[in-house]
């Protein structure tokens, strides 16, 4: 899908699958699609995501620490699946052909 | 190192942020006051006062008066959250968002009515009319609009520890200000129009909270704020102020004087503080709810005391030393919270 529509919709798609996503390659995709480097960019589209997930429109899955420095050496790294919340509000707007 | 440990640590250090930049709110929000009351004192707007006071009456020229310095607060905010925009790279997203209307953009733009002519203005007028200290008063019931309006209408989880806090916070706030409101009803005039524009305040700033929440949700809030404050400047300079033209009013005469260097200096301080403190104000929405982020946000009133004191030099008295120290345990019990509990604000 192109990068033309707000990033946070196309968070919520990316979430919209049974297994779920983990939030480094939410992150990785979206830095693609959208031609988004850098550190800041980085981190400024996972604060999206845990906006969402504070929001209630994404639940946290799965956990693990981040032992290789996939995303940040340390830190823990989380699997995002999206909630019946969250398909309620995607509808109108990112989820349309569901 | 511990899974559950560092979770729990990861879920603090959000929450943390999200009563952080509603604190910033409440610091930036009092210090638009200063703006806010200096303004008035100042030419273009002192001098248009006075021609619209000759002519149409003291009420009128304030409303008139009002609506000119919103609509020129709202042209600095946009142009400080323009530069915001700017640093962080986001207006890529900002194309991308004003395009997705139904969705998002409608919610701003409805946002901007409520936020825009009815709380800013209806702040103005509640201090034109009765003072600010009523004014204030009346505005620090929104979290409670806020709060109702979230919960019923999305479900938005408010704990009773939050409850309790923003019951605090209010009871400070009246006791803040309410000293010097009952020397205004003491006094005998009582101006009704006045007491209006404060429950416009009120009701204004809590539906509008309730509403960019409904927005904020799959949207950037430095984007969904600036849209919204592009909502409130179309609604004063395309619709208000060519109508009140149209009334005859002079709008544009003191529209075009107000090019002088102190004056455009206070408008920009107001952009600065009311324009930040309306990001940090958004941006709490999304990590501690609506109604936490107002609850905090409000302590705003005390912040405006100190500020106030400090550049005016109005010494304070009991009510509001009292008022400030209810506000700070309010807030206190809030900070407070297990946050453990709150790992999702909504409902199911």
């Amino acid at each position: 899908m192109a990068a033309n529509r707000p990033i946070k919709f196309r968070i919520l798609e990316l979430c919209h699958n049974s297994e779920g996503r983990w939030n480094y390659e939410i992150v990785q995709q979206i830095q693609k699609e959208y031609n988004m480097k850098g550190d800041f960019s980085r981190d400024s589209i996972n604060f999206d995501i845990i906006e969402l997930a504070s929001g209630g429109m994404l639940k946290d899955i799965e956990s693990k620490v981040d032992e290789d420095g996939i995303y940040k050496k340390g830190f823990l790294l989380h699997k995002y699946t999206i909630t019946e919340f969250g398909i309620i509000r995607a509808k109108d707007a990112c989820l349309m052909y569901v | 190192m511990d899974l559950k440990l560092l979770k729990a640590q990861e879920y603090k250090r959000r929450v943390k942020y999200g009563y952080m930049w509603a604190m910033f709110c409440a610091v930036l929000w009092g210090l638009w006051y200063i703006p806010g009351t200096v303004i008035w004192d100042l030419n273009p707007f002192d001098a248009m006062y006075g021609e619209i006071a000759a002519t149409s009456g003291d009420g009128m020229a304030l409303v008139i008066v009002a609506v000119l310095i919103t609509a020129f607060n709202a042209a600095t905010v946009v142009l400080a959250l323009m530069v915001w925009n700017g640093v962080l790279g986001k207006f890529g997203e900002m194309k991308r968002t004003v395009k997705e209307f139904n969705p998002c953009s409608k919610w701003f733009f409805l946002a901007a009515f409520f936020g825009g002519p009815m709380a800013i203005l209806g702040s103005f007028i509640a201090m034109g009319f009765v003072g600010g200290a009523f004014a204030a008063v009346a505005a620090l019931m929104y979290p409670v609009i806020g709060s109702i309006v979230a919960s019923k209408w999305y479900g938005e989880k408010i704990s009773k520890r939050a409850f309790l806090g923003i019951a605090f916070i209010i009871i400070g706030g009246f006791t803040v200000f309410g000293g010097g409101m009952l020397v205004e009803l003491r006094s005998g005039n009582v101006a009704w129009i006045g007491y209006l524009g404060g429950l416009m305040a009120a009701f204004g700033w809590g539906i509008e909270g309730a509403i960019a929440g409904k927005g904020l949700d799959i949207a950037e809030p430095d984007v969904g704020l600036t849209l919204r404050f592009i909502g409130e400047n179309i609604i004063w300079w395309v619709i208000a102020l060519p109508l009140l033209a149209i009334a005859g009013f002079p709008m544009y005469k003191y529209a075009l004087l107000v090019f002088e260097p102190m004056t455009m200096l206070v408008l920009v301080f107001a952009g600065i503080t009311f324009g930040y403190c309306y990001v940090t104000w958004y941006k709490s929405f999304p990590l501690i709810g609506v109604g936490r982020g107002q609850g905090i946000g409000n302590l705003y009133g005390f912040f405006a005391v100190i500020f106030i004191f400090l550049f005016f030099g109005d010494v304070p008295g009991w009510t509001i030393l009292l008022g400030g120290a209810l506000c700070l345990i309010g807030s206190t019990i809030m900070f407070s919270e297990d946050t453990g509990e709150m790992e999702s604000l909504r409902g199911d």
